[in-house]
């Protein structure tokens, strides 16, 4: 034997234990929360579902107003309809999506991923519906810990039945956007659709079903690339949710109406650092409700050791307090489940919950709102703040440039598309009289709702003459032809590489495209 | 009433080459990998014959080309799933000092 295993027991609160390799989510139940900021959330919620549940029905003289309609390559967009060669216009749009997130979250940080993340957008209407069916938070959290009785399953049943009808409506509605959705309704019973459709429809439904209802949150801690960017984004005139520490530490309770507000007391603001020191000693140092709350404390200013801070501030009476009551709301409305009073952090979707939870306490104990607040860094710290900085006003002037180009280019574009493709076998063939000739395919798609009688002339360089010249192509609307045509040249003429055009017009001359080739001679 | 939190592990930062070399040496393998299986079906030729027919491309720059480019989808997909893997203390900084 090469020697006994050391074995020790180990104590249950031993710390050791508490350092698991992964530790599980707790569930986080959002309170309910009324406020400025929560309509403005309610309000998007219903504004940005309504367009995507009724977008779909919409239509537009007899098709339907949004359709992408991938088998015939064209996707309809109210009065316009995009052609793959207008692929240019879906990758200024990408630009420009880009440029937006730039814009917005430097001007004000996440507002996207508060007010118009798809992600957080149907997690709401989940949630509601999980109030609707469970009931508030702290019902909530009694019946997840409840054991399994008649009204558990009653409630839990009823919001999964609700989750499960909204998510197929959602996946129904996905699908409406690539088949028109009133034959796909009219299909339905009796039940005549495609492998394709109902795979889809389960498959988006399912989505839905798992991100709102199940992963929630964590979408947006561990999935999410955004979030983990915003640091390169903000800077210290961002607007942020912050909560403001000078004012709010050191935190604690007291009575109604004991104790004033420290705006109005001859304590004041505390100093920045000391302030500071008062946060992270909190954090280190929490109190049952703190606890039981369950936020983690993962900002630098807790995490890594902290230098040069003065030790927290003492309390030997409630004339030492801030303003902040420790009453924990802040924690229990948020939907990520994060204590703000620890500073800036990824987790925070800017949804501002918080901000409403705060002020409505501040209410309550009869102190002046803004505790937490959408502030800047900057404002926060006490200095000056300038939020229309150089910063955003180039992100500004350059989106709303290429806005101006993409309306521009889509306002003007032709319903005319023009291609010439060289005929790849030959470079030339010389005729039997001596002359030089090149075939070209020429694709002629018509994008016009109406039917057009088209012709081709050939432009460019002198000598040059089409061989069909003369002849008319009539198109359908939306039909693309495919003409095969034959330029002629002398031999004298022929030499070398010549640049000509081809120009395809319509019979009255609205609608005219140039297309540039190359003519190929002998050396 | 207060009483101490527990402290989460907070793994220290690796360092750079580690950083560095867990992401390119997997992605490097992977695209190795793909770039056999793909060019064992795909002649490099017939491609470019079918996509860019007008540009000089040998079958060696095909295949470096092809190399590269899945390299660089590979070695994407590494950088991602490292940024996400990053624990929340490194993102979670105060803002920069102006």
């Amino acid at each position: 034997m090469a020697g006994s295993i050391p074995v020790h027991l180990v104590d249950p609160a031993d710390p050791i234990d508490e350092v698991g390799l992964y530790v599980s989510e707790r569930k986080i139940y959002p309170r309910e929360q009324d406020g400025r900021f929560q309509r403005l959330r309610k309000a998007a919620v219903i504004w940005l579902l309504g367009m995507y549940y009724g977008f779909a029905w919409l239509q537009w003289d007899d098709r339907q107003a949004v359709l992408f309609d991938l088998p015939a390559r064209k996707f309809y967009v109210f009065g316009l309809s995009f052609w793959p060669q207008d692929f240019f216009y879906l990758a200024v749009l990408l630009i420009m999506a880009g440029l937006s997130l730039f814009f917005f979250t430097a001007l004000a940080g996440r507002i996207w991923c508060g007010y118009a993340c798809p992600q957080t957008v149907w997690t709401e209407v989940f949630i509601w519906m999980e109030r609707w069916t469970e009931g508030d938070r702290n019902k909530r959290m009694k019946l997840d810990a409840a054991p399994w009785s008649r009204d558990k399953i009653v409630r839990k049943g009823s919001k999964h039945a609700l989750w499960l009808l909204f998510a197929l409506w959602t996946g129904f509605t996905f699908v409406g956007y690539f088949t028109p959705i009133r034959d796909l309704a009219a299909r339905l019973s009796p039940f005549e659709w495609g492998g394709w459709e109902v795979f889809w429809v389960l498959f988006y439904s399912l989505a839905t079903w798992g991100n709102a209802g199940v992963l929630r949150e964590q979408v947006c801690k561990y999935m999410c690339p955004y979030a983990r960017f915003q640091s390169a984004m903000f800077d210290r005139d961002t607007l942020i949710v912050a909560y403001d520490p000078m004012r709010g530490e050191p935190r604690g309770s007291r009575k109604k109406g004991q104790l004033g507000s420290v705006l109005q007391r001859a304590r004041g603001l505390l100093g920045m650092d000391v302030a500071i020191s008062a946060v992270v000693y909190a954090a280190q140092h929490r109190t049952a409700a703190d606890l039981k709350a369950g936020a983690r404390a993962t900002t630098g200013l807790v995490v890594d050791a902290q230098t040069h801070l003065p030790p927290p501030p003492v309390v030997s009476a409630p004339e030492d307090l801030g303003d902040c009551i420790d009453c924990t709301i802040c924690v229990q409305v948020c939907p990520t489940g994060i204590d703000i009073r620890n500073g800036l952090q990824y987790e925070c979707i800017a949804c501002g919950a918080c901000v409403d939870a705060c002020d409505s306490v501040m209410d309550k104990m009869g102190y002046p709102r803004g505790l937490i607040r959408n502030t800047t860094q900057n404002a926060l710290d006490g200095k000056p703040s300038r939020i229309l900085r150089p910063r955003v006003i180039v992100y500004g002037l350059l989106l709303l440039t290429l806005l101006i180009g993409f309306a521009y280019g889509i306002a003007t574009r032709t319903p005319l598309l023009v291609d010439a493709m060289r005929d790849r076998n030959a470079l030339y063939r010389v005729a039997a009289d001596g002359s030089i000739e090149n075939a070209y395919m020429l694709r002629i798609i018509n994008k016009d709702m109406q039917a057009q009688v088209f012709s081709i002339r050939v432009e460019g360089a002198a000598g040059i003459s089409l061989i069909e010249s003369g002849a008319t192509h009539p198109a359908a609307a939306e039909e693309v032809l495919t003409v095969g045509v034959t330029l002629t040249a002398p031999a004298d003429v022929a030499k070398g590489r010549m640049d000509v055009n081809f120009v395809v017009s319509n019979q009255d001359g609205s609608l005219e495209v140039k297309e540039e080739t190359r003519f190929f001679g002998p050396p | 009433m207060r009483v101490a939190a527990e402290r989460r592990f907070d793994h220290p930062p690796r360092p750079l080459a580690q950083r560095l070399g867990a992401i390119l040496w997997p992605s490097f393998f992977a695209a190795g990998v793909a770039t056999m299986v793909f060019f064992a079906f795909v002649d490099p030729l017939l491609l470019r014959d079918l996509t860019f027919a007008e540009l000089e491309i040998s079958r060696g720059e095909g295949y470096t080309f092809g190399f590269f480019m899945f390299w660089a989808c590979t070695a994407s997909s590494s950088l991602f799933t490292w940024i996400l893997l990053r624990p929340a203390s490194r993102f979670n900084t105060p803002l920069a000092k102006d």
